[in-house]
Order: structure tokens, then sequence, then C-alpha cells
């Protein structure tokens, strides 16, 4: 009510300007809402998205307010959004990849000031100040604390829409595999999969389907999770991403911070590359100032807050930090790969190009707990299992089949050629899989969420009234039921139940209800002429 | 004849040089960013720069055309965006792939195609001449990927005879394209896609054939032959067919053309790592060098068959030659 007030009162003061003022907000005081476009990706991209836009635009018309949908090409919309910035409204999947269970994504690049992902202009100083604060918090513990309270923040203001938490949907023969491991945002495609299952016969190799094909075998190049995935498998990381989330030890024993701005890394003994040759500190080191001298487009952000990197014993190193980080953790220990320096201090040179992201590294030699057997384009990927891993895998090995298609994932799931899934398989596939004696289709938990994204400086999307009203409009019970069949949960925060350790409970899904959305928008001072079509507040 | 096979010979680059800069200029057109696919648009600025750079996408685009025709000249098609192997190395080894699916296919087509043909116009009217007719022109108007799906679902699903796809069995890549065409694995892949791609194409040259067949069937020559009392299959195909194949030598060419872009779909759904997949894969992502290298890999097979086909139209008809001051 007090919003309500303010706005009359805004009103009465800007007089015969026909402009309502509020801090930063201008409108066309008791003017028709200007129509606006919801930009999706279309459907041979993502069948699921151009649905929902469906049901949302429909929603919007009832609270007398005219939105066109717009399903384009991915890259066109990408554009649009990101390069152009030339866009009202759009629906993304922001999918649960391992790092972004670090709040880092969700919070500070999304809806920080400055953030990199924030291309929509949104601007709160509380959330900007909160986002700066979190990042240089380097107790887990009282960073969360800042973390609930920014996504509240973020609640509170409808900066962003979170549709639902689609769960990953996941298909496997439970007669051929047994031991799978899901991991939050990955389910059954993790790599604690991929180390723990076990093939009932056969030569004893997981047969791993994907729709999307492998592109790159190149770890300083990547930036793709699908890459990730992969590579994660042939190169060692000094820490994982473990099942729940949490970090987990890997080619580091032990990463600890005497200070905020010093952090001291000891590396396991007895680790060696595919090749023989023993991984050492040495290699580390090599591997953060490679990363750092060709500006790996992934892990440069980071590497930028190197001051200094040094050698302080057998195994140990030193890294001397410009100003304290609290995601590197999650974000650049958990993702770089140790790279074998006898191989790379050559390269590019070696290979006649100039640049190392030219370099397609067609035999990678790591030190993980897969050893790299060939890689067919197009088609599969095979690593055979390293058995003299410090975690060795229980299987022969990974084959990663590129399926054309879903169905066809699905008729190999179902035909006993693929044993399980990398990736999400469509939903309505997962049921009917399911219903076959030895195929298990189900979805697990993620991080992940589809978002009904605004752009803050047009027209009635700069006012949280509006925003919170259309947060009210979205048909999350029908989406939910009809279009993700079942396989997700409504959105409430920006960070998903899934993320138990960062996900503030107290933000649940807001009703979806026309009526109240209505409500809302009357209380903010809008109105409606005799044709039922939303008017600025007067 | 050498003046001849020169002048066609320099058509030929010249035609060439167009299609490629119009390759050039139409993935430069598309909308969207090409590091888009490769990086993500939330990365700094900086990073954004860098990819260009390292892939010379930070040129202005008339530089990036004197690099691409410098390269094209001396045969290096550059490297790929999204995987940074040599386009060329990437083509060579799918352009196999497509092209025994396609042989394949094409060999079903032409043989049961001509054939049919031939004792369709030999017995025209005939209930077999109107069955022949109306099943080719089914499958041709039916789209590969309902003939396929059907294919897949009676004969992979529900009768297990057949594998859903790919080219081997996962995980027994092998070593050579000798070592693939050994294996009977491969041979049992290659069934059903090559069903979808014979029995879409098969209207073609069925018909072209049999139109020929009924026009050679009213020479005088024929009626020469029978007059003399050979027998009929001499006639038929002896005298008759013979003849009647220089439309569909010339249709097969174009044929050729078509069944290596037009595979996209049959590849999709048998998850065959060939050309067709490769071209949509590569300008959906926007992976410049690939797809201009594949679009160019097909303009350099079509009009380079259409140069063959014109030598051969010799070889078929001695009525036809070739001298300097072209085909007679």
């Amino acid at each position: 009510m007090k919003r309500r007030e303010f706005l009359k009162r805004a009103g009465v003061l800007a007089g015969s300007s026909a402009v309502t003022f509020l801090p930063g907000i201008s409108f066309a005081a008791g003017k028709p809402v200007e129509g606006m476009t919801l930009l999706t990706a279309n459907a041979s991209f993502d069948p699921v998205r151009p649905e929902m836009g469906r049901l949302i635009t429909q929603a919007c018309k009832k609270i007398g307010w005219d939105v066109k949908l717009a399903a384009e090409d991915y890259n066109m919309g990408i554009g649009k959004v990101f390069t152009e910035k030339d866009f009202d409204m759009f629906i993304v999947r922001w999918t649960g990849r391992a790092n972004r269970i670090d709040p880092e994504t969700f919070t500070a690049m999304m809806h920080h000031r400055d953030g990199n992902y924030n291309k929509w202009g949104y601007n709160n100083s509380v959330v900007n100040e909160l986002s700066d604060k979190q990042q240089v918090e380097m107790d887990p513990n009282k960073r969360r604390d800042i973390v609930l309270q920014i996504q509240k923040a973020i609640y509170d203001d409808a900066a962003s829409s979170p549709i639902v938490y689609p769960s990953m949907t996941n298909a496997y023969r439970e007669d051929r595999l047994s031991g799978v491991v899901p991991q939050v945002g990955e389910g059954i495609g993790s790599l604690w999969t991929d180390l723990a299952a076990t093939v009932k016969g056969g030569d004893g190799y997981i047969r791993t389907g994907q729709t999307s094909p492998l592109k790159n075998l190149n770890p300083v190049s990547v930036t793709d999770s699908n890459e990730f995935k992969e590579l994660r498998m042939i190169y060692d990381r000094l820490l994982q991403v473990g099942p729940d989330g949490s970090i987990r030890p890997w080619a580091a024993t032990s990463i600890k911070s005497p200070d905020s701005t010093t952090v001291d890394i000891t590396i396991r003994e007895g680790m060696k590359f595919h090749d023989g040759t023993p991984v050492t500190i040495e290699d580390v080191k090599f591997t953060f100032d490679y990363y750092k001298k060709w500006k790996a487009p992934f892990f440069i952000s980071s590497l930028e807050k190197f001051a200094s990197n040094e050698i302080t014993g057998k195994n140990s190193l030193r890294i001397k930090l410009t100003s304290p980080h609290a995601p590197l953790m999650i974000n650049f220990f958990a993702q770089i790969f140790i790279l074998p320096q006898h191989i790379w201090k050559d390269i590019p040179e070696k290979v006649n190009v100039d640049d190392v992201l030219k370099f397609a590294n067609e035999n990678p030699i790591g030190s993980g707990p897969f050893k790299f057997d060939y890689w067919d384009r197009g088609k599969e990927l095979k690593v055979t299992a390293n058995k003299d891993h410090f975690n060795a895998p229980k299987c022969a090995g990974i084959i990663r089949i590129a399926y054309g298609s879903h169905d066809a994932m699905a008729a190999a799931i179902e035909a006993g050629e693929c044993d399980r899934t990398r990736y999400i398989l469509k939903p309505a596939l997962v049921q009917d899989l399911n219903k076959i004696n030895g195929i298990v289709g189900k979805g697990y938990p993620s991080h992940g969420w589809y978002g009904f994204m605004f752009n803050h400086l047009r027209g009635p999307l700069k006012d949280p009234v509006f925003r919170t009203a259309l947060d009210h409009v979205v048909p999350r019970d029908v989406i939910k039921a009809v279009v993700m069949s079942g396989f997700a949960e409504k959105g409430g925060s920006v960070i998903a139940p899934a993320n138990e350790f960062w996900h503030n409970s107290n933000l649940p899904a807001r009703p979806s209800s026309t009526k109240k959305a209505r409500e809302v928008l009357e209380a903010g001072g809008y109105s409606w002429d005799s044709s039922g079509t939303l008017l600025y507040p007067a | 004849m050498l003046e001849y096979v020169l002048r066609r010979l320099l058509y030929m680059l010249i035609t060439l040089f167009a299609v490629a800069s119009i390759l050039f200029l139409l993935f430069r057109m598309l909308p969207g960013e090409a590091t888009l696919q490769v990086i993500s648009p939330a990365m700094d600025e900086a990073v954004q720069q860098r990819m260009k750079a390292a892939f010379g996408l930070d040129k202005p685009v008339w530089h990036q055309y004197l690099i691409y025709l410098k390269n094209l000249v001396s045969l290096e098609w550059g490297r790929s965006f999204v995987s940074a192997q040599e386009v060329t190395a990437i083509i060579s080894y799918r352009f196999w792939n497509t092209l025994l699916l396609m042989a394949s296919g094409l060999c079903m087509t032409l043989t049961l195609g001509i054939g049919f043909g031939i004792v369709m116009a030999w017995k025209r009217n005939s209930p077999l001449d109107v069955a022949g007719t109306v099943i080719g022109l089914i499958f041709q108007a039916a789209p590969p990927f309902i003939t396929g799906l059907l294919l897949l679902m009676i004969m992979s699903y529900r009768l297990g005879l057949f594998p859903t796809g790919g080219m081997y069995p996962p995980g027994e890549r092998p070593e050579n394209l000798i070592g693939l065409l050994l294996m009977p694995a491969f041979w049992e892949r290659i069934v059903l896609p090559t069903i979808t791609v014979g029995m879409y194409y098969l209207a073609t040259p069925m018909l072209v054939m049999r139109d020929s067949m009924l026009e050679v069937l009213g020479s005088d020559y024929i009626e020469l032959a029978r007059a003399k009392g050979l027998k009929p299959s001499t006639v038929m195909f002896r005298h008759a067919a013979r003849n009647a194949l220089l439309g569909v030598v010339t249709l097969a060419s174009i044929m050729v053309g078509f069944a290596v872009g037009g595979q996209v779909v049959v590849e999709s759904l048998f998850s065959w790592p060939g050309m067709g997949q490769l071209m949509v894969e590569s300008a959906a992502s926007h992976d410049y060098p690939v797809a201009q290298g594949t679009f160019l890999m097909l303009a350099i097979l079509v009009i380079g068959l259409n140069f063959l086909t014109d030598f051969l139209y010799s070889y078929l008809d001695p009525r036809i030659t070739v001298s300097s001051e072209g085909i007679k």
C-alpha cells in the first residue's frame, strides 16, 4: 500500500507532464502499457521453451497486456540478448553445470550491476553490495548468510523469474549397469557414475549416449560443459565437485587458506600421466602459468586474481591472490585440468599453429582415471580405464556415442545398444523407457532452472511491482505437469533447492494466479480501461 | 580436344571461384556472432576478442576474404573454430562416410530404376507399369525420415533384424576404410539407410528410363531389329536400353550432388557421421571454415561430375564427339 501511495504522490508531483516518476523509473502515466515480445529458442533447439512461452504470453493477455512470442534460432536469440541487448523478455535454460553449484553465477554474475551475464540492466544497490561482500568472504558459513540475503533481495524485487527447476531426465539399462551415482545437476551422466558403475557382461565398457557431438579435446580452450565432462575423465583436476555438490579432494590432498589472499596447495604423491611420466608440483605450476599466458577463456578471469604462485615444497605450492575470491574453489580449482609440462611446453610452436586455441590435441595425455583411446569426430569417443589411478574406475572404459536425435538415443537404449544417457533425454521419452523391463528412466535433482528474464531498462519491466505481477502470471502448475511431464519443481529463488547448502528455503514459488497478479498491479496503481487493456499508474 | 578440355577446366575454375565467394559472403551474412557457439557470451569482452583474434575474426571482412582466397589456392582450408582440427581432415573423413552411403543408395536406385524402367516401358500400360509408377512416386513423395523411421521401427525395433544406427558397433572402430568394409557389422548397418536413400530417389531414374525407352522403342531401327527376328530380350537390352541410357547418365551426375548434400535427414536418423550432418552442424554453429569447406566440396563434386558426364556421352553415344569446338 505504501508503494501505491508513493506512486500516487509521485503522479501528483509530476502534474501535467503526464509522466509518473519513481526513483530511476518513468512511465507514461495512465497510458496503455505497451505490448512487448517474449523471445525463446525455437522448438528444434529445445521443444520446451516455445511451449512455455506460449503459455506465458496467453497468461499475460489475461491481465490485459499484449505480449507476442518470438521463437527464433538459438544463435540469433543469444546475439539479440548478449551482443545487441535488443530484447524485451526471454526464456532461458540455466543449466546445472558443476561450477554453478557455487552461488556466484546465479547471484553476482547475473544480478550484480557489473555481472558478466547481466545484459538486462538490472541494478539494485543492495544486491550489488551483498554480491561484492560474498565474493571476498572466505568462510563458507558466513558467505552462505550473505547469499541467502541476496536471494531474498532478488526475489523481493522479482529481478528474474525462475519458471521451474527441471530434473535431469536420464535413462539407463538396469540390466546392464549397476552402481550408478547421480550428481546434482548432472544426474547419472556424472563422473561418479563413470568411476563407480560396473557393467554386466560384454566388454565392460559403458556405452554412453548424448545427442550433441563432442566438439573439442583441448583442455585450454574448453568452455562448454559437454567438453568438460569428457576431458575430466582424461585429465585430473585438483578438486572435484562431489555427487552432492560439495567439494572433494582429488589430485590435491589439501587446499588451505591461511589468510584470505593466500592459498596453499598440496598434491598427492605417486600420480602418473598416461605416458608414465610422474605428475609433479612443477606440472601444477606450469599449468597455472600456461593457462594464464595463453589467456585460457574459461579460466582467465580467475587467473587474473593470481598475484604469484611459488613452489614451496616437493608437493606443495603457494598462491598469492590480489584480493580474496571465494568462488575460486569450485570455479577454478575444481575445473582446471593438470597439463603435462613435458608435452605442453612446446605447444603451439611444435604443432605449427600460432595460438594454442587452434591446437586440436588429437591425442590427449593426462593423468586422469581414463586413458584416451580414440575420438571419431561426429560419432564416438572411447576411453579406457586407467587402473593405476588413485580412484580407478570399476568399468573397463567409456564409449561416448553421439546420436542424431533424442528419439534415436532412446531407441538405442531400448535396443540394448546404449547403456545410459550422459545428458538430458526428452521427458516424454524417459516416461516411455521407464515402462520397459530392464530400463530405468527418471528425473534427478538439478540446480539449473528455466528462467523468465526481463529487460530492466524497458517500459513496465523497470517496475518491481509489474515484475512481481508477471511472476504470478507464470502458469507453473501447467508447465510442470504438461510441458515438463512432471519432471520439474516450481521455481522460486534463483538458487534451486537441489543446491541445499546455498538455497534460501523461505522463498517458495509465487502462486500462479491471474487474480493475484491483478491485485498486485492494482495495489501498484495500475488500472484497466473499458476494453480491459492494462494502463500505467495514473 | 585438348583445347576444349582446357577451356572447360577454366570455366570450372571460374565457377568454383564464384561459388567460393558466394559461400564466404553467405556465411558472414548469417545472424549472430561466430564465437557465440564456441564461447559463452557471458564471458568478458576481452575473452571474446581473444577468441576472435585467434581465428582472424577481428580483421575486416575484406581482409578475411583475401586470406580465404589465398588459403583456397594453396589448398589450406583452415581449422575448425569448434574443434581446431584441420578442415581438410574433417571433410575427407566425413566425405568417405557419405560416399559409402550415397554409392550404395545410388547403386540401388540406378540398378532398380533402370531395370524397372526398361521393363515398365516394355510392358507399357500393364498393371506392372502402373504399379511401378505409383510405388515409385509414393516413395519419392514420402520424406526420407518417414521411410527411414518405418524401416527402423519394423526392421530394427520390432523384428530386431538390423542395428538402429551408426557405421560400426560402439567401441570397435576399424583401423581404416578397408577394415570398415571387411566388417560384417558395417554391412548390417548400411542396409536400412541404403534402402531409405535408394527408395527415395528410385522414381526419377525409373521414370526417365521408362520415357527414354518409350521414345527409343518407337524408332525405326527397333522395328528393323524386331523384323530381323531378334529375341525380344536382345532388342530390349542391346538395342533399346543402351540408347535410352543417355538421359539417366545426365541425371545420375546431378543426383550424386543432391545425394551428397541431401543426406542430412538419413544421416541424422541412422546416426551416420557424414557430410550432410557436418553441413548442418557447422552452419548451425557458425563454424565458417568447415561450413565453407563442405559446401565447396559439394560444388567441386557436382561441377566435376558434369565435366565427366560430357565425356561419358561420347562413349555411350558414338554420334557425340568431343572436339576443340566443343561437344557435337
